[in-house]
């Protein structure tokens, strides 16, 4: 992924917040299952296909306390590790 | 280097326990192998010195990197000093699981000059009077308690291990405060397995059930844990572990990376070897080490059939992967499988105790 694109939840998969504030992501068509930190968690909740993880990046760095500002890198980590594992697909044409 | 583990569907010996004494100097309740009581470790096998010396050598090339002392009890060996030594030399890390009875300052030194030493004290309450119902011998929680304190006193950062049952769960952060005040650099907290005595424990009505362990674990790891400068591990199952809690651990199942080595000389998954002889593989000295870890077929069904094969709620566990069943040895002896399901999930799981996340499938 790029930080330009816009990446889109798969539909199918459900996010299972736990009391800590972690989060299980579950694709129930294949059991693939990954836990996340409330960092990672806002990160699914603000991909809607239109933001760009620029922007994503921008608004989590807002948001928490311990995410610096040029945390941009593994925000992008976050969502190819995602994408890899069918989590994540890529809006066509968001770029921007 | 002709042994070298190179196949990759075998993974490397990482780890062997040592369950060095048949006997032990104190008479647990709880104790999970039923060990003969031994006062002085004069009654019972030992395990010969010869034959650890030669084990080690073969599991060098399989990729041995540490021994854990264990037993009966590893203190009341008449040839502790030589062992260590022996693991010294070949540069593998030392651990001793021990009551502490025997833990004089001179053998809190040896084990600080092992390489990468850990020693774990016994200590189920923080009195003598708790302590010492469950360990079955007057004066054991006092000797115990200097064990904690020589071994920090040699440098190291010695483990308490408390066990619950329900006599002591009411003095879970009695007893961080005791084991940060003798110097502890952690504490563990231990379920009783219903094996060998732990079994009678649990049909006497002496042990916590899976709710108030859970409740337990809860307020271990969200709570007194942010309480503490030791690090606290809560032995729970990881689908009641908190996520944060788990990614700071490295904790997993070594169940692919360990075998037992038992004082009588004989290899076994663990020390379920002493209760299970289907799961006893062969002779140290007699059988060749590489042709065992390589070819056993227990072995090799196990590390084939993790995770994909455990079954009920292991099976359909959201952490199987990383807890891989929790306990294979106890499921072996419990139903005569080892895919399970493990006996405090599956119990939770019929009290509606299960946690949702962590199960697939819809919720
Ligand atoms: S259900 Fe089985 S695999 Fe899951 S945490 Fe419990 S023991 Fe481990």
């Amino acid at each position: 992924m790029k930080l330009d694109d816009a990446p889109v939840p798969n539909p199918v998969v459900v996010l299972r917040e736990e009391s800590d504030d972690w989060a299980i992501l579950f694709n129930p068509d294949t059991s693939a299952a990954v836990g996340t930190n409330p960092v990672g968690v806002e990160i699914w909740k603000q991909a809607d296909g239109t933001r760009s993880l620029r922007d994503i990046a921008a608004t989590v760095a807002r948001r928490f306390s311990n995410v610096p500002e040029g945390a941009s890198g593994e925000v992008l980590s976050f969502a190819d590790e995602l994408a890899r594992d069918g989590f994540f697909g890529v809006a066509e044409g968001a770029e921007g | 280097m002709s042994d070298a583990v190179e196949d990759g569907s075998v993974p490397p010996l990482g780890t062997i326990y040592c369950y060095l004494t048949e006997g032990c100097n104190l008479a647990c309740r709880h104790c999970w192998l039923a060990p003969k009581f031994d006062a002085d470790g004069s009654g019972h096998a030992v395990l010969p010195v010869d034959v650890f010396e030669g084990v080690v050598r073969e599991a060098k090339p399989l990729g041995l990197s540490s021994v854990k002392f264990t037993g009966g009890e590893p203190l009341l060996h008449p040839r502790f000093g030589d062992l260590v030594e022996i693991a010294s030399k070949a540069g593998v890390s030392v651990q001793v699981e021990t009551n502490g009875l025997l833990c004089t300052p001179e053998t809190a030194r040896l084990i600080a000059g092992a390489p990468r030493p850990f020693v774990s004290v016994s200590i189920d309450g923080a009195d003598a009077a708790t302590h010492e119902w469950l360990r079955g011998i007057a004066g054991s929680f006092d000797k115990a308690c200097r064990a904690v304190r020589n071994l920090s006193e040699a440098g190291l950062a010695p483990q308490v291990v408390m066990t619950l049952v329900r006599e002591n769960m009411g003095q879970i952060e009695a007893v961080v405060r005791m084991a940060e005040r003798l110097g502890a650099g952690s504490v563990r907290f231990n379920m009783v397995e219903p094996t060998a005595r732990g079994a009678d424990l649990g049909r006497a009505n002496a042990l916590p059930g899976v709710e108030e362990l859970v409740a337990a674990g809860r307020i271990v790891d969200s709570d007194l844990a942010a309480r503490t400068r030791m690090s606290l591990h809560f032995d729970i199952p990881q689908a009641f572990r908190p996520l944060g809690r788990i990614a700071r651990s490295d904790e997993s199942c070594g169940i692919l990376t360990i075998l037992g080595l038992l004082s009588t000389g004989h290899y076994a998954l663990c020390g379920i070897g002493m209760q299970v002889k289907e799961l006893v593989f062969g002779m140290a000295g007699k059988d060749n080490l590489s042709g065992i870890w390589r070819g056993s077929r227990v072995l090799g069904e196990i590390r084939a059939g993790l995770p994909q094969r455990l079954q009920g709620v292991c099976g359909r566990c959201l952490m199987n992967s990383r807890c891989l069943g929790a306990c294979l040895a106890q499921n072996y002896y419990r139903l005569g499988s080892m895919w399970g399901p493990y006996w405090f999930c599956e119990q939770a799981e019929e009290q509606g105790l299960f946690p949702s996340t962590r199960v697939g499938g819809t919720v």
